[in-house]
Order: C-alpha cells, then structure tokens, then sequence
C-alpha cells in the first residue's frame, strides 16, 4: 500500500513536470517567433548599429535559437530566472513582492469562497425546497455569469462613489508611513475589501452550486435512505454520509480554482490597481520583457501542478479508491 | 395573453416594431435599391466608387427586413422550430441579434458621431440636446441624385451642418450659445421655418460618453463585435475539437495520448494569459482575436465529441460508410455530424457566452479587437475614468453584457433540459 502510494505520486509529479516543461517551450517558441525584437524598446533608430548589436548580444538575443533554449531551461533548472529587461533586476527580485501579495490575498480569498459557499450549501440545503433555496441558487447563477470587471465598478461605484466608506484603488493610503502598526494592519484591511468581494463573488457562487446540487444527488441515494430507515438522526448522516461523499467532486474543482487564483486574478488587480501576478504578468507581456513573461508563466504554472497536487493527495486521504485510479 | 405569445410571434413583433418606427429610412433605403439597380442596367456611373460596407450593411438589413417576415410566415418548418413559448431568455437574446443584424437600422447614427463636444459630453440618459441646421451650401446640381440618396441613408461621423446649442437668440443677427460662450451665425444660412430659424432636439436615450457619442448607438453597434467574435470563435473551436477528436479515435494510439495530454495542459494553465501573450505577440484585429479565443476553448468540445465518436465508430451505418469506402472529410460531415450536433449544441452555446466574456475582458484590459466598431467591453473600461460623475458609462454596457451573457447562459441551460430530461 506504501508503495503504491508513492509510485502513485512519482508518476503523478513526473507528468506534471513533463507539463510544466511543455509549457515553457510553448512559451519560449511563441515569444522567438514573434515579430519584433526586444532591444528595439531600449534604443533608438539614430544610434549606431554597432550599440544596437552590444545590447542585442549583451540580451543574449544573438545566438542561436536552439542554444538560447538550453541555456534557458538549464538555468531555470537552477533557479535563475535572468534578469529583467525592464526593470534591470534579477527577475526573481522583482516577482517576490507581487508573489507574496498575490500568494496572502489568493489564500484569503479562497478560504472565503470555500467557506461561505460551505455554510450558503448547508444552509440553503437545511432550507430545502424553501422560497430562501430557491434565491440562494437564482442568484448563485446569476453571480456567476456576470464579469468580475462589472460587479468590481459596480461595488465601486456603491461603497467609494456613492456612499464614499471605501478606497477605489491601491492597498495602502499616502498616509499609511505615519502610521503605527494596527492602523497599518487596518488600513490595508480598509484597501482590501472590494478586492476581496470582488474576487470571492464569483467563486462562492460555483462551491455553493457545486454543494448545494451534490448534495441533493448525494441524499436521493438509496445508502442514504437505508440510514434514514435504520433511525439515523438527520445531523449524524449529514456529517457522516452526507458531507464527505458529496464534498469529494468538489475537491479537484477546489485545486483548479486556487491554482489559478495564485496565477493572479487579473481583472480584480487591474480594478483595484494592485501590485499582484495578474498585472506584472501583462506588463510583462506588453513590454516584451521575455524573463519575466517567462518566469510569471513558470510559477502561475507551478502553482497550478502543486495545488492540482495537493487537491489529489487530499482525494486519496479521503478515499483510497482513488489511488487506484490514479496509478492506472 | 402573454403565456400564449410563441418565440416566432415576438421576432414579427420585433421586426415590426423596426419597421414601423424607421419606415422613413427604409423607404429611402427601398428608393436607393431602386436607383441603384437602374443604374446598374444603364451603366452610367462608376458602382464600385459608390459602394461601401456601411451601404451594404443598411441594404441587408433592408433586404432581412422584407424577407424574414415572409419566410417565417410561409415556412411551417421554421413556425414548428420556433413555436417554443416565450421566456424572458429568448425574447432577450433576439432583441441582442435584432441588434446585431439590423444594427444601421435600428439607430441612424455613426456609433462614432461627434459634434460640440462641450454641449453633448457626459449627457445623462433620456436628455434632450437643442439643435439648429446649416443651409447645405454646397447644394449644387453637380451631385446626382443617386450620391444625395446615400448621403441621406449612410450615417457619417461628423456632420458640420449641424450645430448644439444650450439656448439661442434671434434678433437681427442669430446668436446662439454653447456651455457658456456666446456664437454668431448668419441667419439666412439656416435651415428656417417662417423666417425662424428650426429648432430640433436630439435625444441621447441612454445618454452620452465623454467625447459626446451617443451611448445608445455604441451599444447596439457594439453587440456586433460581441456576437460576431462569439460566434467566429465558436466556430474555430468547433472545427478544431472535431477534427481533433475524429483524429484521436480513428487513429487511437499514440494521437489520441497526444491529444489527450494536451487538453490536460491546456484545460490546466490559465487560458487569459496565454491569450493576452499571443495578441500582444501577434498584433490585435478581429480575425486574431476570434482564432486565439477559438484555439483557447476547443479543450471542452474535444472531450464532448470524443466520448460522442467513441460510441458512434462502433454503430452499423458508420462501419458500413466505412467499408464503402468514403474519404475521411465525408465520413465527418456527412456520418458523424449530424449525430454529434445536438448533444454538442447545449456545449456550443456555453462556449458562446464564454467566449463574449473573454472578449468584453480582453477589451476592458485594451487588448480588444481595435476595429471602428465600440465594443462593450472597452466601453465600461473607457467610462471607469468618470464614475463619480456619469454612472451610466459604466452601467448601461455592464447591464447589457450581463444580461446578454445570462440569457445565453439560461438558454443554453434549457436545451440542456430538454435533452436530458434528468438533469434538474
């Protein structure tokens, strides 16, 4: 059993590996094959083309391509990210502050959206075939068809513009060097709710469905009806039988919606205008800075393997029938 | 009354309603047909230098205007398909095509029109704005007739002639006066009544945005860029989850762990990134922007039509339209996709309202299709600029996406119903 729970999670890692490597190719190949050159934005066209070649070559741009790409994954293999085109930086300086950022928010949210969609199932369910039930998922659909861009400028307009209790953008105030700590700690608080909403909505919206649909299949299965005949108490059978076989398809969703929410939510960051992935990620891309589109990409792309990871060692935990369909 | 209207009655309704409101264009618009297939006979004049896309635009539109009525009315197929009872859904989602296709009918004006600046800018819906008319000085016999009538019937983007005004004074000389500064204008050079100058109003109904363009306008026109990269990118991503999935099960083996391994990857990354990556690589128009959203969204359809393939390659009439020997692109169109269309429809539609979020995204974040056309997306992201002072920049093209984006969802979810009955 041992065993096989480890070579079930090497073969696991491995293809995830294999994953990840493909996708940094993908990556390198669209960025070399586009048209334009890096060094164009750093110089102008009245500079000699002897200062041009220096910088090409000092980018490491004049080699071939095929020894550009092994280099690359060499040194990626070794944690060196290069530098930044940009921001004349080793990239891995630049992406620490925006990957602790966007690793604490994401988390926060994450937990909210678990968390609440779990209580609105329960509680909707516990309400069952009620007026409340009926809302509760009227609205769990509509939140999740609308755009995270709209209910942000919604939300917006509501709390800062009209009734003026919230900041639109940015997570400190100007103020916020004078501070003493637990004002700080407030402050970002302040900073931070619309995001917060603005980034959960959507996913409390899918748990709660998710939830609320599992468990009305889960109870109309006859081991539930046994139970009930048997003289279990509604309680007993809910966190006993009930809970755990409808939270398990739920658990592989969960690893996909956090590994992309550590990805960086784009759209809330640009709202909100917040130092995250999502944003440096673009920027990155629209200033042709190849290490760090490369680098963004490589963790937005780890953190998907890991969380799907993670989500699977959970899987098994719960069940250990899924062991069995994972080695095969 | 209302539980009797059926999907049909209410397209006759709305076309109707078209009709009625914007018989004066269309009868223009019948003239000019009239003209122009005169002139097509008699060969007099240059008809390439004459025709743009906008003119064909308005003739479709009038050509659809006559013929769908007839062909609803006259088809007892299409009256069956369409004799489903009305829901909200569906009455939303063809008042949207309505838009999409009879867009220069239903509105007069250039989605880009723009006069006065500082009278028409960050109007509030349903406001008036005063106007007075130029005489057309150069109103000379040189022009035919044929070049009149489409200026008539063509929305222009700037039109000098016409001046805003907040209010206007007549005594010997005409003044008039625009947000605060004072104006003169000849008076026999206007448009008047009983020697007073003609004073008519434009009403901006939903309002209008900073440069003074009619919010009303830009929406209609802008349900052309959404529907249009919806559609076209479903398409893609049809074509391409077919193919691909035909491929995996009639080849199997190494293909079909290929193809599999790659939906993995892609359905695993974060598709907006990789979208963004290539439109900013590749430059950004509407044809990049529906094969990149199309490519990032076959992932689904490939999974569908493979399960779908896998069930029908075992069946008689399809090893029998094998043995016969048909090529491999006939076996597709003729054996397996009549089959595989309706289960994969409730999937399409899903894709659609997919792939309109990702564009009014794309467009918001500025990477958007950069065509004349305004679309929703970059509406909302233009109007974050004034929210504390014109709510409607951002509310009007937010509502429409979202309610545009919720009736295909709920559409897409009754199909689905109505295939599985079990589903709930």
């Amino acid at each position: 059993m041992k065993k096989d729970f480890y070579w079930a999670i090497l073969k696991r890692v491995a293809s995830s590996i294999l994953v990840l490597l493909l996708l940094i190719t993908f990556i390198f190949l669209l960025i070399r094959l586009a048209p334009g050159n890096p060094t164009q934005k750093y110089l102008s066209p009245q500079l000699s083309p002897q200062l041009a070649e220096s910088v090409t070559r000092s980018f490491g741009l004049d080699k071939p391509i095929y020894v550009q790409y092994s280099s690359f994954v060499l040194n990626l293999f070794s944690g060196d990210f290069g530098i930044s085109y940009n921001y004349r930086q080793p990239v891995f300086t630049v992406i620490k502050d925006y990957f602790l950022f966007t690793l604490i928010f994401s988390s926060i949210s994450f937990i909210i959206q678990l968390l609440l969609g779990y209580l609105l199932a329960k509680y909707s369910f516990r309400k069952h075939g009620k007026s409340i039930d009926r809302y509760l998922s009227k609205l769990s659909i509509i939140l999740f068809s609308v755009p995270t861009f709209v209910i942000g400028l919604i939300l917006v307009y509501i709390f800062s513009v009209k009734l003026d209790v919230l900041p639109t953008s940015g997570i400190k105030s100007i103020y916020h060097d004078d501070l003493n700590s637990i004002e700080k700690l407030t402050d970002f608080f302040i900073h931070l709710v619309l995001p917060m909403i603005t980034l959960s909505l959507a996913g409390i919206a899918v748990f709660y469905k998710y939830l609320r649909d599992n468990f009305d299949s889960v109870k109309s299965s006859s081991f539930i009806l046994n139970l009930r005949a048997n003289g279990f108490t509604k309680n007993e059978i809910f966190k006993k039988h009930l809970l755990p076989n409808s939270i398990q398809p739920l658990i592989s969703i969960a690893g996909i919606e956090f590994g992309i929410l550590l990805g960086g939510a784009l759209l809330t960051e640009v709202i909100f205008s917040l130092p995250g992935m999502g944003r440096l990620t673009v920027t990155a891309i629209l200033n042709r800075d190849f290490p760090l589109v490369i680098a963004c990409t490589f963790i937005a792309g780890l953190m998907m393997v890991l969380s799907n990871l993670a989500a699977d060692l959970i899987k098994i935990k719960m069940d250990k029938r899924y062991l069995k369909e994972l080695i095969n | 009354m209302l539980n009797k209207i059926k999907i049909w009655h209410f397209i006759l309704i709305v076309l109707l309603t078209i009709a009625v409101i914007r018989y004066t264009h269309l009868i223009n618009l019948l003239c000019l047909l009239l003209a122009l297939s005169q002139s097509l006979f008699v060969g007099n004049i240059n008809l390439s230098a004459l025709i743009d896309i906008s003119l064909i635009d308005n003739i479709i539109s009038l050509l659809l205007i006559i013929t769908l009525p007839i062909t609803i009315l006259s088809s007892g197929k299409i009256k069956k398909l369409l004799s489903r009872r009305l829901k909200i859904a569906d009455s939303l989602l063809i008042l949207l095509l309505a838009c999409f296709i009879f867009a220069p009918v239903i509105t007069l004006q250039h989605p880009d029109f723009q006069k006065n600046i500082s009278v028409t800018k960050l109007l509030p819906p349903f406001s008036l704005v005063d106007y007075i008319e130029l005489k057309n000085r150069s109103n000379k016999n040189d022009d035919n007739d044929l070049k009149k009538l489409i200026n008539k019937v063509v929305p222009v983007s700037y039109n000098e002639n016409i001046i805003f005004i907040d209010s206007l004074i007549v005594d010997s000389s005409t003044i008039y006066y625009q947000s605060g500064f004072q104006f003169n204008v000849d008076k026999n050079s206007l448009v008047s009544i009983n020697n007073k100058p003609l004073i008519e109003s434009k009403l901006f109904l939903l309002g209008s945005d900073e440069f003074g363009r009619d919010v009303f306008t830009r929406i209609v026109y802008g349900s052309r860029i959404s529907l249009l990269v919806g559609f076209g990118a479903v398409l893609v991503s049809f074509i391409l989850g077919l193919t691909f999935a035909f491929i995996a099960v009639e080849q199997g083996g190494f293909a079909n762990l290929f193809l599999s391994r790659l939906t993995d990857l892609f359905l695993s990354f974060p598709a907006i990134f990789l979208v963004i990556l290539i439109i900013a690589l590749f430059g950004n128009s509407i044809i990049s922007i529906i094969i990149v959203l199309g490519f990032s969204g076959w992932m689904s359809l490939f999974k569908v039509t493979k399960s779908e393939m896998l069930s029908i390659k075992s069946k008689e009439y399809y090893l029998s339209a094998k043995l016969i020997g048909l090529k491999n692109i006939k076996l597709l169109i003729r054996e397996i996709l009549p089959v595989i269309i309706v289960p994969v429809t409730v999937n399409l539609i899903f894709q659609l309202s997919n792939v309109i979020l990702a564009e009014s995204a794309l467009s918001y974040l500025g990477i958007g299709t950069g065509t004349e056309y305004p679309s929703w997306g970059s509406m909302i992201e233009a109007g974050q600029q004034y929210i504390t002072q014109s709510w409607w920049l951002i509310f009007i093209p937010g509502f429409t996406l979202i309610i545009s984006l919720l009736s295909i969802n709920e559409i897409g979810r009754e199909i689905n119903k109505f295939l599985n009955p079990t589903i709930k």
